[in-house]
């Protein structure tokens, strides 16, 4: 036996035995009545991410590859831009909620006492501005590059 | 080449999964902190260990939101695999892939979530949960290292050449950087050697599609993947600076998403459960209130004055929530050493302190010897210079040296040493 396939076997046989903890720990902890909230949870976790985020992701890297594409844009330059987008989406998923919850309201003014709206725009706005002049870097650089090489 | 190749596969998961054994250590940590076994002790130096503990518990969980989406990227053309079953085997793999995809995402959206107190979301009970499901993570992560582990030591250096671990074919080439087309046609799978090379492909629509992402526009040599490597690591850098001030005051200034900040709140510092929440406003600040500190038969009342009149020490100790937030401060009050020995305690003593609040799960708090006789444990009656506000604990509350703060009991009716 490979010391690859005794590292294997040891893995799954140490995974299983965690995931029987997981499973008598939500057995002995939490009311079975509970389960089915997990469980659509659980599958609004898959539906959300794999039927709907990547499929936003994969769509909006064609189209973006596409606009470059016939508008001749060099893939560093739409790599900056969707590199902005993607940051500032992970952002928002973060930022929303406590926007949303703090206006729902808290229970005492001391939890989520900032005003993420604004802040979140301010940091789009920081955002596009690195990005902007990121692009501009790049174009300069592509064209002292043109310049040498012709 | 396209960022969706094994390699960054092995790049980004090893960073994720570092990330995950983080949060799960900590996050057991906390959990024996509040439900210690019988036999266990807990270190009190450094006092901010369970700062940092816990700092680091959510602020790497905040890290895995770019970690993770990245890492899903990386891998997505694995879900189109046709045909979506091959064999019973293949179909446990897919499952345990879907438990691991979906346990994971649960687990820091409800992590997050909790850091806003936004509990009605939660058709079950958080903490119980959240421990629970940090088992199956975890369990699932040894599985899928167990079961990618060739394609982990083949990957995990840069431009590895092929070994005899790897039960593909093997492509001589290493210098052309367009992937063999007949080799990387295996739908669903990896495509061979060399390293720099593979790619993570689908079949039909959705792998033409990606063929033609990865040739639009004719992709400049690593551009790609360099390019992908910053977006996360950016990424990854603004979620942390821009909210981990709530955790660790190097971040404060910059703390812009922070679920809390520092020097917020009544006495300067924030407060997870107010006195209305507690609903004990009215005994706590009746003028009869005292502290009765009880031995066996033995018992002694404090009222306030009498508490104020004993030896008054100050102590700088942070406050620390389970939701990460926390913030150093100064308690003065009297040592809680020096109130068991008032009932004629001896040696090492565990405690059991009561809250004036009820029908809370903290209401009532065990404390090991370790604290009950460490000298920056206090019974504090004042906090940040001034008395102790009455959302922090007025007329006394417990602070002791690297606890969490649900167990730095508030509003004080007894304590009882325990034999």
């Amino acid at each position: 036996m490979t010391a690859v396939r005794r590292w294997q076997i040891g893995l799954v046989v140490l995974g299983l035995a965690l995931l029987v903890v997981g499973g008598i720990t939500l057995l002995n902890d939490v009311n079975p009545k509970r389960y089915i909230g997990i469980a659509t949870w659980f599958l609004g976790a898959l539906i959300v991410h794999d039927g709907i985020i990547s499929f936003v992701v994969f769509g909006a890297n064609i189209v973006m590859r596409k606009t470059g594409g016939r508008l001749r844009i060099p893939l560093p330059a739409i790599l900056i831009v969707q590199g902005a987008l993607v940051i500032a989406a992970i952002m928002t998923l973060i930022v929303v909620p406590a926007a949303l919850k703090k206006s729902i309201g808290t229970a005492n003014p001391t939890l989520l006492p900032l005003d993420y709206g604004l802040h979140l725009l301010v940091f789009y706005g920081v955002l596009a501005v690195v990005t902007a002049l990121a692009l501009g870097g790049y174009a300069l650089l592509r064209q002292r590059r043109h310049v040498t090489a012709g | 080449m396209p960022s969706r190749n094994p390699r960054m596969a092995v790049v980004i998961g090893r960073l994720l999964g570092l990330a995950f054994l983080v949060c799960f250590g900590t996050g057991i940590y906390s959990h024996f902190l509040q439900d210690p076994l019988p036999w266990m002790t807990f270190p009190t130096r450094p006092v901010g260990l369970y700062q940092v503990s816990q700092g680091i518990h959510i602020t790497a969980g905040i890290l895995c939101f770019p970690l993770l989406f990245a890492k899903l990227y990386i891998v997505f053309p694995e879900l189109f695999q046709t045909p979506p079953v091959k064999s019973f085997t293949h179909l446990l793999e897919r499952a345990s892939i879907a438990l691991f995809v979906a346990s994971s995402i649960v687990q820091i959206v409800i992590g997050l979530l909790n850091t806003y107190q936004w509990y009605a979301l939660f058709p079950f009970p958080f903490r119980q949960t959240h421990y629970a499901l940090s088992f199956v993570i975890i369990g699932s992560l040894a599985i899928h290292i167990a079961v990618k582990l060739d394609l982990i030591t083949k990957y995990w250096r840069k431009q590895t050449t092929p070994t005899e671990l790897v039960d593909m074919p093997v492509s001589t080439s290493s210098t052309d950087e367009v992937a063999d087309p007949t080799i990387a046609s295996a739908p669903g799978t990896l495509t061979s050697s060399p390293a720099r090379n593979a790619v993570i492909r689908a079949e039909g629509v959705t792998g033409k599609l990606f063929d033609w992402i990865d040739a639009t526009p004719p992709a400049e040599p690593r551009t790609s993947r360099r390019g992908f490597l910053t977006i996360v690591s950016i990424a990854s850098a603004a979620v942390v600076a821009l909210t981990a001030g709530q955790s660790f005051k190097l971040f404060d200034g910059v703390n812009v998403f922070g679920a809390r900040k520092q020097g917020i709140g009544p006495n300067g510092l924030p407060v997870n459960r107010t006195a209305a929440a507690a609903k004990i406003e009215d005994v706590a600040m009746d003028p009869d209130w005292v502290l009765t500190v009880a031995n066996g038969s033995s018992s002694v009342a404090f009222s306030r004055a009498q508490l104020l009149a004993l030896p008054q020490h100050t102590v700088e100790l942070p406050i620390s929530c389970v939701e990460g937030w926390s913030q150093m401060a100064t308690w003065k009050g009297v040592r809680l050493g020096d109130l068991v020995d008032a009932v004629g305690a001896r040696g090492g003593t565990a405690i059991k302190a009561v809250s004036l609040e009820q029908n809370s799960s903290y209401a009532i708090m065990h404390m090991g010897p370790e604290y009950v006789r460490d000298d920056l444990t206090l019974v504090a009656l004042e906090l940040n210079g001034d008395t102790l506000d009455l959302d922090h604990g007025y007329p006394a509350r417990m602070i002791a040296p690297g606890r969490p703060g649900v167990l730095q009991t508030k509003w004080l009716s007894s304590l009882e040493v325990l034999s």
